[in-house]
């Protein structure tokens, strides 16, 4: 019988274009509030220390260099990696650990230094997600990727290109008003819908961001919770999904399969439903993506998910408030990082701290994170409930 | 025999390790003939090729793949490329469908406007600067 588990405390960066840090000073702004909330490196029995891409700085074997550049070089480490879910995929791996009764205490931190190169360095980075013989050859960057369901979601529901920028909208309204985010602010929907193209049909506001920044979130066992804290977020669903690592194999480009399987098996684990919840973190790293992510998560039908965002029920005070952070778009996406940052987001939403009241969201008793990577070979899907 | 060796495709090298399997593609694409796999023991086609089944796990073999004419499922304009091939952005990437279901992921080189879903597609061939090869859509 596994172990209940629960994140107790966790910790962000300021995300950006930071040239002020490396991944190593990053690592220490996420862990720091860590720290200070009592959660010292002699209270730690293991850690999962993750980045998705060694290209981007070079740092071969980075989990040590983590490991040591926060004091915790004597205490087991690992890195998993997972292209963007690598966030959640580290989170994962460590429940399994503490559910299993091999730790007690783990820290789960994500970092992603990005902007080190060019963006058209790190879009090549990115496109060699792809199938390096039949895909990258094209040139099928990962913005390319998301373009390919976009035009076919367009076709098949007859949306305009307006319906996507009124979601770019939200995020950056979001964005602007977390201290956190890297492009903290309001675009109109003229100014979305008319930006210039990057992979047609989708624009620049259509894209998330090359980030820097890193995350991290510490999970105890269920008999060691009371030591950190009396407002723990119990991880009560956890589904995993892949689909086919080719695009072109997907017998739907409106939908992606794993995030649906995924979700599926958390609602399963949770025993909850998509009405159940107060609040969602989308992986957004396209517009399009937040859009069938409504759909597969369960909270519109097919074709139907434009519903959410033209009537303005997915903002803080609707139905179902989604990525009121500013999400991938707005807030940023340093790849390693993001998974633990929605997870970050969810803790302070259900403790009433968001940083910036103006988008709390009211009692929050169940969170839902929808981690995305590359065009959804990988996704998890976490539900994390109030323990208070 | 190809004269020299030719790698598929544009601006950068897909794939360093040319196995026999994939040089046997590369010098059928050299004649102008798409090859896809079928599988010895099942019989399950792929485009593009693979050289091991991914039901069963078996060897396959190549065949000419000799449906030519496609329609378009989904595309893309890139606009902003990944660096290696900036110079030739902004392009057409678009999956094709065959009517036998097979797909194929390539450029669309001879657009005069943005495409659009459904489209006709055919199936052509390249020469790129006597060293490359590929295959391509045309409108």
């Amino acid at each position: 019988m596994a172990r209940k588990v629960a994140v107790v405390a966790a910790g962000h960066s300021k995300f950006g274009k930071r040239y002020d840090a490396t991944m190593r000073e990053l690592c220490a702004e996420a862990y720091k509030p860590i720290y200070d909330a009592g959660v010292t490196q002699d209270k730690i029995d293991a850690t999962v220390l993750s980045y998705a891409a060694s290209q981007f700085t070079g740092q071969g074997a980075g989990s040590a260099l983590m490991a040591d550049y926060l004091g915790l070089q004597n205490i087991p480490h690992l890195r998993v990696e997972s292209a963007c879910t690598t966030g959640t995929a580290s989170l994962r791996a460590a429940w399994g650990m503490v559910a299993a009764g091999l730790y007690d205490v783990m820290l789960v931190l994500g970092v992603e230094q990005m902007n080190r190169v060019s963006s058209a360095v790190a879009t090549e980075y990115m496109s060699q997600a792809g199938d390096m013989r039949w895909e990258y050859p094209y040139g099928i960057s990962f913005p390319a990727f998301y373009a390919l369901m976009a035009s076919r979601y367009m076709y098949e529901y007859d949306m305009p290109h307006e319906v996507l920028s009124r979601i770019s909208v939200k995020s950056h309204h979001y964005g602007a008003q977390n201290p956190k985010a890297h492009l903290p602010r309001e675009v109109t929907l003229e100014e979305a819908n008319n930006a210039v193209p990057i992979c047609r049909p989708l624009n620049l506001y259509d894209c998330s961001l090359i980030t820097d920044g890193a995350a991290g979130v510490v999970i105890a066992a269920e008999d060691r919770v009371k030591e950190f804290t009396d407002q723990p977020m119990w991880i009560t669903g956890i589904g995993a999904g892949a689909s086919a690592m080719m695009i072109q194999d997907r017998e739907s480009l409106t939908s992606i399969p794993g995030a649906k399987r995924a979700a599926k098996a958390a609602y399963d684990m949770a025993g909850v439903g998509p009405k159940d919840l107060d609040m969602v973190q989308v992986h957004d790293c396209f517009s399009i993506a937040e859009l069938i992510a409504y759909e597969d998560l369960g909270l519109a039908e097919p074709g139907k998910g434009r519903e959410l965002i033209e009537n303005k029920e997915v903002y803080h005070d609707s139905r179902i408030p989604v990525n009121c952070d500013g999400g991938l778009k707005s807030k940023g996406h340093p790849l390693g990082a993001t998974g633990l940052s929605m997870t970050y987001e969810i803790l302070k939403q259900m403790r009433g701290e968001a940083e910036n009241q103006s988008r709390q969201i009211d009692d929050v008793k169940i969170g839902l994170a929808h981690n995305v990577g590359q065009s959804g070979q990988f996704v998890n899907v976490f539900i994390f409930e109030r323990g208070w | 025999m190809m004269s020299e060796k030719k790698e598929l495709y544009l601006g950068y090298s897909s794939d360093k390790a040319v196995t026999p399997f994939f040089q046997e593609f590369l010098e059928a694409l050299d004649q102008e003939k798409l090859m896809k796999s079928v599988c010895t023991e099942c019989g399950t086609e792929f485009l593009p090729p693979r050289q091991h089944c991914q039901k069963c796990i078996s060897l396959c073999e190549l065949k000419e793949f000799t449906e030519t004419e496609a329609k378009l499922r989904s595309y893309v304009v890139v606009d902003f490329a990944p660096e290696s091939l900036t110079s030739k952005a902004p392009y057409v990437v678009a999956i094709g469908e065959f009517p036998s279901g097979l797909r194929l992921t390539a450029h669309i080189t001879n657009l005069m406007s943005v495409p659009e879903v459904g489209m006709a597609l055919k199936l052509a061939f390249e020469h790129i600067d006597d060293k490359k090869l590929t295959y391509k859509f045309l409108v």
